[in-house]
């Protein structure tokens, strides 16, 4: 098994899952189905490998390759795991849209680029995969159509577009200086660089990995597009497309530049490291607090993707293996857990004819079961809940935050956590608890194919979360790749002297205890199974429109910190924007259209240049 | 022994924190120029609505109350009680922190089932005034494990054996006081007695609930105030080697909210988060960063 | 071996054949142009590989240079022939479809003149000749961009005119004051005597010949024919003209500099001057309503950036600068046919009218999106090579001058992107108002499109043989003695 392979399996497929489109939906459906599936099958056959190999095609001179190793591995499966659920998910969700060739095509060819970033073995291929990555989000972000999806992919990509550029100028850097663009190559070279330039370097990339990452003051583009893209490629965008940055960061910090070269790189107490965090920190803030004002479903997510951004690059700036350890795991959580809200909300959004406005929704638990699940259990992952998978990452990060003596970081971590609990219920509170408004009494449920993906990420969220021991083997062996000492795992948890913890006996406890609560409820109680209305009513009439208390829910500390938590960095962006569009229409003012003055350019032109010339000769 | 305790603990601190209620009563009552009911009126509560019928409005209603108390009994077993700390094995303060989360958790999704809107504004309140006094409470924990190193409460205890309580200690004294500052919210009694507010939203999320689900929530409320005085005993009065005089120190705590709940009235929900933001806030940060500064 | 001459001959000859041809078979006339650029593309491509070891020199007329008209036919002369050649066959093969209308046999005529005339300029080794043939170029530009004959080509056409001749007559002022000094006109012969003269006194020809070529090279501030120019002509001139002919003038002027003159001194205001005109040719571009008018100012934005990297006068830059035409060339060529379409299909010119053409038009609106995406400079397309080694060229400098107009070059390319993507996003995405049917361009129209699509991935993926053919160029470009000493051996 091959790398290569996989990468022509998956940039094939989706050209030809676009050609077969053409023949026969059903067919196509069917064969992008087998090509994500088969995509899976064959990265987990690569778990363990480590290979580097260059492509038989160069390009203007350079040697182009692939290469597989732990870091890939696990971002590659993340990739395609959730690329396989998505497709699934799909299948019902997208039936009947228009554009649906285009639709799968465009989905698998992101999923192959991804792919491509990771598994690129010199910076010029992840550059080509990266750009290939952005260009194609672009095309899908906005395929819903509609002014505001229309706004969010031109948003997404002219910040994206910034990103590849600095990117571009900063892998050429390397290339003038080093005459090479082997990541491993460059690992050996750069420890040799000039301070200057490896700050420029550093510099250049981090702007990219920070707008792909969506971490302030750069995450303006992600509310926008993952609010308004297809909720199977929200679910893409939000749980592996962001992550890429981080992928990024990983590459750039600890691959290349290695712990002595960051270690150099600091100025007393502003270090890059630092730096980064306290950027983390101000995301995870900025966006709980964002996240708590939003009214909409996807946006929640959508901010909450960008302040769980916060805590893996907090974890990954501590540099220490807990930190690592811990920013990894939430990698793989978040994915694991934004996904699955995605398919929750896209769910509720698909039964109930898109309603994402949490004011309208309401009591869905009864006619979506499977979904109030799947979202109750998400939320408790992105809160991190004990014995979800979230807790123990964040359990990690926050350690890690304290031990290393940087308790204002982790500050900023517990009250982001706090501000996840308040949106979180929220968002549980308001679509699914209470009153079924009347227009949804006959909504159904969740159609199977729809169901399998959120089922399966419901019972990895709660596997992960009670042995975390299995997917921390994994993330332990990432960081021992990037060079961080292995960390002591169980299966059950973390043993150490500085705290332990030991999830399969929280476990224990809280099942012995609620099977003992449950026992007195059901033995000593006795219950009737009464409308909702009968207690708060007392047999008065209800008033017939909605007496549930969901609008404006958290209105009182609106007040509060509304006039505070404002997106000004967004605000700013479009004011550039806004100012960049009337200095255009300015300059276009010099072509006035007037033939005379066109001429007298042409004279000025040559009249300055012989002036300039006879003045002070500098030609 | 060990095992022993396992089971035994939670029944102690079940009979403590509802002993507490009716003794909390009693003393206000008492402040109040009543007579006040019997010290053992809530057990008589309990065991009365337990015998009664109740209404029940789906699985969802039941599971959250069920969730609810199974979190607040298991936290206590992360807690030092004198020697006695069945499971602070398994995690320290960031597990601690993380369940008490369960507590309210459970009661606000079996409580929002309940379509009542007084149940759902009781519940915004109590999440609303929970972020308002976690913000102080992080900085005050943050402190004391930046002071002491560790994220294991049972550190915390061992080492104020050695250096003394952490109340009387130099740079933790700031952060105590933070802590002692927002421990009515913690404790939700007056002036933050906004998630009942009986007089005004109808107990708020108990409205719904009759019968062995009030039974269940009364407990589950007596077990948030063990867990939220004994946090307190533990962090900054040094814990205690007995049981006894650990139950001796609750008391003072006890007697101290008491005064607090005699003497103000209720604050509205911004009122108390704008008083919980700022003061305590501000003294939790000064706290902390004397710990980080001093600690170093 | 075939004689470069046959570049130049064949097609003129063949122009002056359309109007007899056209008596006999309308549709014979049109093939005219496709034979005559098929012709054209066949022989360059058979001259490259000699020419990449040794120039032809090729003297009319029997007498040894300087005392005769000579072409030079190295890497640069043959790989400008050839892009004429395949952008012209492209084109050619398109305007079969889309010139219907009017006098066609006189469009085909003046299409292939236009042709020779570039042609021309790119081999001549001549000074007076270059002017000529620059005429050539010219006139027949002035007259196919009034083809339609409406209101709007005909003012666009008078006021490129008026400018044209400005610059003309700046050229020829330039080239007599050289010819008065130097006494001859071949371009290595000059070469060869300018440094024995006063360097104030060539400085006079040098500015006139930068501004009179300047004109034609739409160089700011001296490109304002261009917008109008380009927007009213039939979308296959605006392609031919934002292809070829502008990029014909930015060699000429580059020739005189690097190989007549010598001037290195100036090159860093050339420089600048290409950066400023990158940024407001792109500022201007993003302000537009009018899809032609945009890709027009676009094309003013990659004219600076082109001058930009052959301005920086190292190997790396200029194989950059010249990658970057040819990319430039492929790119803009396959969005003004698309657009031509479109606007044809929509009848009108603003991109609030091409809303909803995804649907209309798929294949179309494939080939412009691929033809944006390459002019942005995304991989997999042939926009990415280039301008990946415009950085690296400007990064090689090593001058942090260098770097920070690099930074407001990439600030150009990121408007550009900006307007772009906007169109492309109204193309796709937008509900057009009016018809949803199907209705796809002529078969003849889409052969072309994907021609140049086509190319465009395929350089994109594969670019080494072109790199290193304008890498040869590049050293033929620079190194001014090895020009001279072939000429005049």
């Amino acid at each position: 098994m091959t790398v290569e392979l996989l990468l022509g399996v998956a940039l094939g497929g989706a050209l030809l899952t676009y050609v077969l489109g053409k023949i026969s939906p059903g067919l196509r459906n069917a064969f992008a189905l087998l090509n994500a599936l088969a995509l899976v099958v064959m990265i987990s056959l690569l778990y363990g490998q480590s290979f580097e190999r260059a492509l038989p095609l160069g390009f203007l001179g350079l040697e182009l390759s692939v290469r597989m190793n732990m870091l890939s591995w696990f971002f590659a499966v993340t990739i395609l795991g959730i690329g396989l659920l998505s497709v699934i998910y799909s299948l019902v969700y997208m039936r009947n849209k228009e554009r649906l060739d285009y639709y799968y095509a465009t989905l698998l060819f992101i999923n192959a680029s991804m792919l491509g970033t990771v598994v690129a073995g010199d910076l010029l291929s992840f550059f080509v995969f990266w750009e290939m990555m952005s260009w194609s989000t672009y095309l899908l972000i906005s395929l819903r159509g509609g002014s505001k999806a229309i706004f969010a992919g031109i948003k997404y990509i002219v910040m994206s577009l910034i990103g590849s550029l600095t990117m571009l100028v900063a892998i050429v850097s390397l290339y003038v200086s080093f005459d090479t663009l082997s990541i491993t190559e460059l690992a050996g070279h750069v420890q040799s660089t000039t301070m200057g330039q490896a700050l420029f370097v550093l510099v250049l990339f981090s702007v990219t990995f920070v707008i792909i990452n969506a971490l302030w003051p750069f995450h303006t583009w992600l509310p926008d597009a993952h609010a308004e893209a297809v909720s199977p490629f929200s679910a893409i965008l939000s749980a592996v497309l962001v992550r890429k940055g981080l992928y990024g960061l990983y590459l750039l910090m600890y691959a290349m530049l290695g712990f002595s070269m960051l270690g150099k790189l600091a100025w007393g107490a502003l270090s890059y490291s630092n730096v980064l965090a306290w950027i983390g920190a101000i995301t995870i803030v900025f966006a709980a607090f964002r996240a708590l004002m939003q009214n909409d479903s996807k946006r929640i997510l959508a901010w909450s993707t960008v302040g769980q951004g916060g805590y893996m690059v907090l974890g990954v700036s501590v540099a220490t293996n807990l930190g690592m350890a811990g920013g990894t795991f939430h990698i793989l959580n978040h994915c694991i857990y934004i996904a699955l809200l995605f398919f929750v909300a896209g769910a509720i959004e698909y039964r109930t004819g898109g309603i994402r406005d949490l004011d309208s929704l309401g009591g869905l638990i009864k006619r979506m079961p499977v979904a109030f699940v799947g979202g109750l259990v998400g939320i408790c992952g992105l809160i991190g809940v004990p014995l979800t998978n979230g807790f123990v990452s964040k359990w990690l990060i926050y350690k890690s935050l304290v031990l290393e003596g940087r308790p204002f970081l982790a500050f900023a971590a517990f009250l982001g956590t706090w501000g996840t609990i308040l949106y979180g219920y929220k968002f549980i509170h308001n679509i699914f608890l209470g009153q079924l408004p009347d227009r949804f009494r006959d909504v159904k449920g969740i159609p199977f194919t729809m169901a399998v993906p959120i089922v399966i990420l419901t019972v990895l969220i709660f596997l992960f979360g009670v042995l975390p021991g299995i997917p921390l083997s994994v993330v332990d062996q990432v960081g021992t790749y990037l060079g961080f000492e292995s960390l002591n795992v169980s299966i059950w948890g973390i043993p150490s002297e500085t705290g332990t913890l030991n999830v399969v006996n929280l476990l224990a406890a809280l099942a012995v205890a609620g099977f003992i609560v449950w026992l007195v409820l059901r033995a000593i109680g006795r219950s009737v199974s009464v409308d909702q209305d009968d207690t708060y009513a007392a047999g008065a009439a209800i008033p017939s429109g909605k007496y549930h208390y969901t609008v404006g829910f958290y209105s009182p500390l609106y007040r509060i910190v509304g006039p505070y938590v404002r997106d000004f960095v967004d605000a700013f962006f479009l004011k550039i924007a806004g100012w960049t569009g009337s200095v255009c229409g300015v300059t276009r003012k010099i072509y006035t259209g007037f033939v005379g003055n066109y001429v007298m350019y042409i004279i000025l032109f040559l009249a300055a240049l012989i002036f300039v010339q006879i003045a002070w000769s500098p030609w | 022994m060990h095992v022993v305790w396992l089971f035994l603990y939670p029944i102690v601190a079940l009979v403590v924190g509802v002993l507490f209620l009716g003794l909390s009563r009693k003393v206000m009552a008492r402040m109040h120029w009543r007579y006040g009911p019997p010290i053992l009126q809530p057990v008589i509560d309990i065991i009365r609505l337990f015998s009664q019928r109740s209404a029940s409005h789906g699985r969802l209603f039941d599971l959250g109350i069920v969730l609810s108390l199974a979190g607040s009994l298991i936290i206590v077993l992360f807690l030092p009680f004198g020697d006695v700390a069945p499971l602070s094995g398994s995690g320290g303060l960031l597990v601690i922190l993380y369940m008490m989360l369960l507590g309210p958790l459970g009661i606000a999704l079996s409580a929002g089932e309940s379509a009542n809107p007084n149940a759902s504004i009781g519940i915004s309140r109590k999440l609303m005034l929970a972020i308002g006094y976690e913000l102080p409470l992080l900085l005050v924990l943050l402190a004391f494990m930046s002071r002491y190193n560790t994220i294991s409460i049972v550190e915390v205890v061992r080492l104020q054996r050695a250096t003394g309580w952490s109340i009387a200690s130099f740079p933790l004294v700031v952060s105590g006081v933070a802590y002692l500052l927002i421990l009515p919210a913690i404790l939700a009694i007056r002036p933050f007695e906004l998630v009942q507010a009986p007089q005004e939203i109808s107990s708020g999320p108990m409205v719904e609930y009759g019968g062995s689900y009030l039974a269940l929530a009364k407990v589950q409320h007596a077990l948030s105030m063990f867990i939220g005085i004994s946090l307190s005993v533990n962090l900054l009065f040094g814990g205690a080697s007995h049981p006894l005089i650990f139950l001796l120190k609750m008391l003072v705590i006890l007697m101290l909210g008491l005064f607090v709940n005699a003497a103000f009235p209720r604050l509205r929900i911004e009122q108390a988060i704008r008083y919980l933001w700022r003061w305590p806030s501000l003294i939790g940060l000064v706290g902390l960063v004397l710990a980080v500064v001093i600690g170093r | 071996m075939v004689s470069p001459v046959l570049l130049i001959a064949v097609p003129l000859g063949l122009a002056f054949l359309v109007p007899l041809i056209s008596l006999v078979s309308r549709r014979a006339a049109m093939l005219v142009p496709v034979v005559a650029c098929l012709f054209n593309l066949v022989v360059a491509i058979t001259l490259m590989p000699g020419v990449l070891d040794q120039p032809v020199v090729e003297k009319i007329g029997g007498f040894p240079p300087p005392f005769c008209i000579n072409l030079y036919a190295g890497p640069v002369g043959v790989l400008f022939a050839a892009l004429i050649a395949l952008a012209g066959l492209g084109i050619a093969v398109y305007a079969m479809a889309y010139i219907r209308t009017g006098p066609v046999d006189r469009y085909h005529l003046l299409y292939l003149l236009l042709l020779v005339g570039a042609t021309g300029v790119v081999l001549t080794g001549d000074v007076f000749n270059l002017f000529v043939f620059f005429e050539i170029l010219c006139i027949s530009s002035y007259a196919l961009v009034a083809y339609m004959g409406n209101k709007s080509g005909l003012e666009a056409s008078v006021k490129y005119l008026i400018q044209g001749a400005v610059g003309s007559g700046l050229l020829l002022m330039g080239i007599g004051l050289l010819y008065g000094q130097f006494g001859t006109l071949n371009m290595a012969d000059i070469a060869n005597r300018m440094g024995s003269v006063n360097q104030v006194s060539v400085f006079v020809p040098l500015a006139l010949i930068i501004s009179g070529l300047g004109v034609e090279a739409a160089i700011f501030p001296l490109n304002a024919w261009l917008p109008d120019a380009h927007s009213s002509a039939p979308s296959s001139i605006s392609a031919i003209l934002s292809g070829i002919a502008i990029e014909v003038g930015l060699y000429a002027m580059v020739r005189m500099i690097f190989t007549v003159f010598g001037a290195t001194s100036i090159l860093m205001f050339m420089v600048f001057l290409g950066a400023l005109t990158l940024l407001l040719g792109e500022l201007c571009a993003f302000a537009q309503s009018n899809v032609k008018r945009m890709l027009a100012y676009s094309s003013i934005g990659q004219i600076g950036l082109i001058l930009f990297a052959l301005a920086m006068a190292t190997s790396y830059s200029v194989a950059g600068g010249l990658f970057q035409l040819l990319s430039h060339t492929l790119s803009k060529a396959l969005l003004f046919l698309a657009a031509g379409y479109m606007i044809y299909r929509s009848g009108s010119m603003e991109i609030s009218s091409l809303h909803g053409m995804g649907k209309r038009m798929p294949l179309t609106s494939l080939a412009f999106t691929i033809g944006a995406f390459s002019l942005v400079g995304l991989p997999p397309f042939v926009g990415f090579p280039s301008k990946f080694l415009i950085v690296r060229a400007a990064l090689a400098r090593q001058q942090s001058i260098f770097t920070i107009l690099l930074g407001f070059v990439l600030l150009g390319t990121l408007i550009e992107g900006a307007y772009f993507f906007r169109v492309v996003q109204a193309i796709y995405f937008k509900k057009g108002s009016g018809e949803t049917g199907r209705s796809y361009a002529p078969a003849v129209a889409l052969v072309s499109m994907f021609i140049f699509a086509a190319l465009i991935i395929f350089v994109g993926i594969y670019p080494q043989p072109v790199a290193d053919a304008v890498g040869s160029a590049a050293t033929e470009l620079l190194d001014r003695a090895e020009y001279v000493r072939s000429v005049l051996q």
